[in-house]
């Protein structure tokens, strides 16, 4: 027969049907964005992981100063390094021979001349010949009829072979010397001397690229940078979210992240480079899964930035120079890292060498594996996805303890009842099924019908959360058993073990101390003796004490919803007050970093403009997880990008108190570093290091960044003193040649995290702030209605005695309004405090450095939305009170 | 009469559950009485009761207490009456668990701007010693007793008392029956007290008996015998 008992659970349903609907649309909530995100990541990553394939996503790229040999790229295909020495002593020999050569023959013919000239001068003398002009044509009579024969005949002297051999030989000797020091450095430098180096062969695919200024609305005005593929390319294809590749040179596809937030679309046009196009496809580059410009940029930025398809005719047509990217395949695929990184390493020597021995030069390196352009997304919706399902089992726990003491309260209310079954042979293992029956069905209905929306329209608005800001292609549906274990399976077993535990502990006590109303678990002391406040006050402080248990779940819920808030607010405070900053972030207006300090005649780069200010830059590498204050650091592992500065004597843009070795600002914060401490930075390609002892700090926020004066700069990185990296300018300089500029750092470079991210998260920062009320108004919700429950006999009773509705609110109300407020402010304190250590901690995982930031106002305001959340369920509170019959004491017959 | 209650009617439930609790009562009892109210279960005693202290009410008929009419009266000017004029006492006690005696005691001191004096009325209940202990730590009868105090530290005109010794043995009964007979004497508050208890009728200056939401018996005792003598309590 089954347990009568159960008929109870659909009364008890209907009768408190509120706090039911509150918990479960709590939880559907919770466990519906939880499972949108798994199904929404399992559906974007199923899309991605399957992209490298579909789309032959190249393993990596490198560009070339210029257009790759068929020599050059036959050798770079099998992957071996080049023997650059004996290539240059070769090619010096030759070089060499031909000068001695030359040399030789200039001088014998001198020589020979000489002697001719000489012998016709004496015999003239001798007949007694002193007109010049006589001596001068009889010279050129004998040269024309004697030279070759004299030349011939010192050609094949003993003394001429002698001084031709020895002439060969110290060139040659001078050529292997010159070769050998040359080669020491760069072999030293790129560690190319290993011995028993394994090549790595390659399949090379030609990906050349134009970058063009793009003017969307086309009103004369560059809008952002676009970077222009052909549309016949087999390596790094597109997926076409709308329309189609462009088949006439006067069609365009473009980025379709760009084409949304330039608001533009299929049938539209655009002027790229001066020329109209009309665009007929919207596109998703796997290897452009997020816009970032540089690989170094902090954040993508699809607002000034765009990826585009012309047709190879089309891609002739423009005229901006072409960057010759050339992308590689393993024939070998692997996704081991360590190997990955290894291969990348073999690949970059045969690349330098092969450069050196065919006359080119490398731009740029990326294996595909540090490429944030495809590797930023799919890491991002990884880490949303966990940090999504912490948070969510947070609220579940903290909803399993409102339950439990739900239950306990209800265990409590039916001693009597209890009791009384438990004398009459009620097992206790039936009595705790019984009372473990409804969280199990209520978190089972939430997370069954969480998982519906999940899969539904959660699912939508997630993933369109990263349509809105990565260039993701087109994705199908798929069925996550992530979600369901993570969604349910978690959730269930939370909610089940923290009742059981609790349920199992309270109904361990014998029948008889149910029958007697006799739960407490010790027995009570003396009543702790209260100050000699007010009645009133005392008595609210009863309740507050009587509710410590009810309040320290709310002091966690206060805490994790204070946190959120400070995300809420702080993300975009901290963005605005990056973008607000970033002019004060820069030492200059402009910073013009140069691809050499001298041009192609070796002349020294100069300008004219006044404000310029040279300095010399280097990047290094500051190891995470090994400073100088030993500081563990929780990011990927790979070293901190750290540039460091040669800043001139007297300078305009960056003050040095004195000599020695400075840090940035953000250099300091982020890593704890200050005076005093030793810092050691390395050469990414080269096992070398240097050691720096930190003279101070340099209030500049922008960048992880070192300083010195550009004497220490040019002694200890070797430099010479004429030499220099790049000019600080106020205003902007234009006398010099754009190909000798590699990059120009204005502050609007600095704002396009701030735009971005931003767009990414703005409107979804707003909706989650209102979201936190709700959360908040429905924690309070069901912690203040337990305490009211809790007390309903008491507050019936003071009814009886005459005290008024409001009074009665006064007493029951505002303990929990004072308990709220004060968790609100200290909440928010706790909250601020672990974001700001979370934020480092993500910060350390990634290059540079940003600053979490609040205002004073969004601080007021965090703790302020919470309590209005608060103030919604003090009405309701108050009407509840209200409610509360005088019968519930009249008809107490315990 | 300080209290008048004139052809009171009370009924509750609709159709097939349809209850007539009272049929038109009638009763008056003069300032200073004690009157005992008895019945059977289901007489209507406790409603009759409730009927006066404002806590349910009426279909129709007459309440006045003290000149005051009490039936239609708004929930605030009832919640005035009661605060004003009215001390209650249950049979289980209604302390408020969390709070100790004295502060339980307090809750009806704060309802009034003449209250008795505290220590005096703890000294008189024997409740000194008890003064800082919560309800749970107390036997029935000290709780009884503090639900006493709490009623009399207003000094109410009317003491309603519904079973006060319903669930107290015979010697803890009997000391608060003496409790209630030296208030009466001394403060000269009216009492009404609903009981099944046989005995107590003989202590008090009036007795109804209800049956069946009638007045079946009313009379004025003659030869009142003191609390401290009763028998079979």
């Amino acid at each position: 027969m089954k347990n009568p008992l159960i008929k109870r659970i659909p009364k008890e349903l209907v009768a408190e049907w509120h706090k039911y609907a509150v918990i479960v649309i709590f939880m559907v909530l919770m466990i519906g964005v939880v499972s949108g995100m798994y199904v929404g990541h399992d559906s974007l990553m199923a899309t991605i992981n399957a992209g490298p394939e579909e789309l032959n996503l190249e393993d990596g790229c490198f560009e070339l100063k210029k257009k790759a040999s068929q020599e050059l790229l036959d050798d770079l295909s099998k992957g071996d390094m080049a023997d650059v020495r004996s290539y240059f002593i070769d090619k010096g020999t030759k070089e060499a021979d031909e000068e001695v050569a030359k040399a030789i023959e200039e001088n014998l013919n001198e020589e020979v001349t000489k002697a001719i000239e000489d012998a016709v001068r004496e015999q003239c003398l001798a007949f007694g010949i002193t007109d010049e002009q006589m001596i001068r044509e009889q010279t050129d009579a004998a040269l024309e009829e004697k030279l070759e024969d004299a030349l011939e005949e010192a050609r094949g002297s003993e003394d001429f072979q002698k001084a031709v051999e020895e002439a060969y030989s110290e060139a040659h000797e001078e050529v292997v010397k010159a070769v050998d020091e040359e080669w020491d450095e760069t072999a030293k430098r790129y560690e190319l001397d290993e011995e028993g180096f394994v090549p790595v062969p390659i399949k090379i695919y030609e990906h050349f690229y134009r970058e063009e200024a793009e003017d969307n609305d086309n009103d004369g005005n560059r809008d952002a940078t676009v970077r222009i593929f052909k549309s016949d390319s087999a390596i790094d294809k597109a997926a076409f979210i709308e329309g189609r590749a462009p088949e006439t040179d006067s069609e365009i596809a473009i980025d379709r992240m760009h084409a949304s937030n330039a608001g533009a679309g299929i049938g539209d046009s655009i002027s790229i480079g001066g020329r109209k196009y009309e665009i007929v496809g919207l596109l998703s580059y796997v290897n452009y899964l997020t816009l970032h410009e540089s690989n170094t940029d902090l954040m993508f930025d699809s607002f000034g930035f765009d990826v585009a398809m012309l047709t190879p005719s089309g891609f002739d047509r423009l005229s901006s120079r072409v960057h010759y990217e050339y992308s590689y395949k393993y024939p070998e695929k692997t996704d081991d890292k360590i190997e990955l990184a290894d291969r990348g390493n073999r690949l970059l020597k045969a690349l330098i060498t092969q450069t050196l021995v065919h006359d080119n030069e490398i731009e740029d390196f990326l294996p595909e594996y540090l490429r944030q352009a495809s590797n930023f997304a799919p890491s991002d919706i990884d880490g949303d996805s966990t940090t999504t399902a912490v948070l969510c089992y947070v609220l579940i726990a903290v909803i399993a303890f409102i339950f439990a003491i739900t239950i306990n309260n209800t265990i409590e209310k039916e001693a009597s009842v209890i009791g009384t079954l438990r004398a009459s042979g009620y097992s206790r293992s039936e009595l705790v099924v019984h009372y473990m029956t409804m969280p199990v069905i209520v978190t089972l209905f939430g997370a069954l019908l969480g998982n519906v929306l999940g899969y539904t329209a959660f699912r939508n608005l997630m993933m369109s959360l990263y349509y809105e800001s990565y260039s993701l292609p087109p994705c199908g549906f798929v069925w996550s058993r992530t979600a369901l274990v993570k969604t349910t399976i978690i959730p269930l077993i939370l909610m089940f073990f923290i009742n059981l535990i609790v349920i199992v502990k309270k109904l361990q006590l014998s029948p008889l101390r149910f029958l007697r109303h006799d739960l407490a678990t010790k027995k009570r002391s003396k009543a702790m003796r209260l100050p000699s406040w007010s009645f009133l006050s005392r008595f609210r402080l009863r309740i507050l004490f009587q509710n410590i248990p009810n309040y320290i779940v709310l002091a966690f819920g206060v805490i994790f919803i204070e946190l959120m808030m400070c995300f809420a607010f702080g993300l975009p405070d901290s963005l605005n007050n990056y973008g607000d900053k970033a002019s004060e972030m820069m030492f200059a207006e402009y910073q013009y970093m140069l691809m050499s300090s001298r041009d192609s005649d070796n002349e020294v780069i100069e300008t004219s403009e006044e404000t310029a200010e040279r300095f010399s830059a280097k990047t290094l590498l500051f190891p995470r997880n090994n400073d100088a204050k030993k500081m563990r650091a929780f990011g990927s592992g790979k070293d901190e990008s750290v540039t460091v500065y040669g800043i001139a004597d007297d300078s305009s843009y960056v003050s040095l108190a004195s000599e020695g070795t400075y840090i940035s600002s953000a250099f300091s914060e982020k890593y704890g570093l200050g005076a005093g401490d030793g810092i050691s930075l390395h050469e990414e390609y080269e096992n070398k290091s240097y050691d720096f002892t930190i003279a101070g700090v340099v209030d500049y926020d922008g960048a992880v960044a070192v300083f010195m004066d550009r004497k220490s700069f040019g002694e200890r990185f070797d430099m010479d003193e004429d030499e220099f990296s790049g000019y600080f300018s106020q205003n902007e300089i234009k006398d010099i040649d754009e190909e000798y500029i590699a990059t120009v750092i204005t502050s609007d470079d600095m704002a396009k995290v701030t735009v971005q991210l931003m767009h990414s998260f703005g409107s979804v920062i707003d909706v989650f702030k209102y979201v936190l009320v709700v959360l908040a108004a429905a924690l309070i919700y069901l912690l203040a209605k337990i305490i009211i429950e809790r007390n309903e006999h008491s507050i019936s009773m003071v009814k009886i005695l005459g005290f008024l509705n409001g009074e009665i609110g006064s007493l029951y109300i505002r303990p929990t309004a004072v308990v709220v407020t004060l968790f609100a402010v200290a909440g928010f304190a706790a909250g601020y405090g672990l974001m700001l250590y979370l934020f480092k901690v993500i910060m350390l995982s990634m290059d540079g450095y940003f600053r979490f930031f609040m205002k004073p106002v969004s601080m007021v305001l965090s703790v302020v939305y919470l309590l209005i959340g608060y103030a919604l369920v003090s009405v309701i509170d108050y009407f509840r009170i209200k409610k509360i019959p005088m019968d519930v004491a009249l008809k107490n017959v315990e | 009469m300080y209290v008048e209650v004139s052809n009171v009617k009370k009924s509750y439930g609709e159709g097939g559950s349809y209850v007539e609790v009272l049929k038109g009562v009638s009763v008056g009892v003069e300032r200073g009485e004690m009157c005992v109210i008895q019945g059977t279960s289901g007489s209507g005693k406790s409603t009759l009761l409730n009927c006066i202290g404002g806590l349910d009410d009426i279909d129709s008929g007459s309440c006045r207490i003290d000149g005051l009419e009490i039936a239609g009266l708004r929930k605030d000017k009832l919640s005035e009456y009661r605060r004003d004029t009215l001390g209650f006492i249950f049979q289980f006690y209604n302390l408020v668990p969390n709070l100790t005696v004295r502060e339980n005691i307090e809750v009806c001191r704060y309802l009034t701007k003449d209250p008795l004096d505290m220590d005096e009325l703890l000294e008189t209940l024997g409740l000194k010693e008890h003064a800082d202990k919560f309800p749970s730590q107390l036997s029935g009868g000290q709780q009884q007793r503090t639900a006493i105090a709490r009623a009399l530290i207003k000094n109410p005109k009317l003491l309603l008392c519904d079973e006060p010794t319903g669930a107290l043995d015979s010697k803890t009964s009997r000391d608060i029956l003496i409790l209630l007979e030296k208030i009466n004497e001394k403060y000269g508050t009216t009492m009404l007290i609903v009981t099944h208890n046989n005995s107590i009728k003989n202590m008090v200056h009036r007795v109804i008996f209800l049956k069946d939401g009638e007045i079946a018996k009313h009379y004025v005792n003659e030869t009142r015998v003191p609390a401290r003598e009763l028998e079979d309590l």
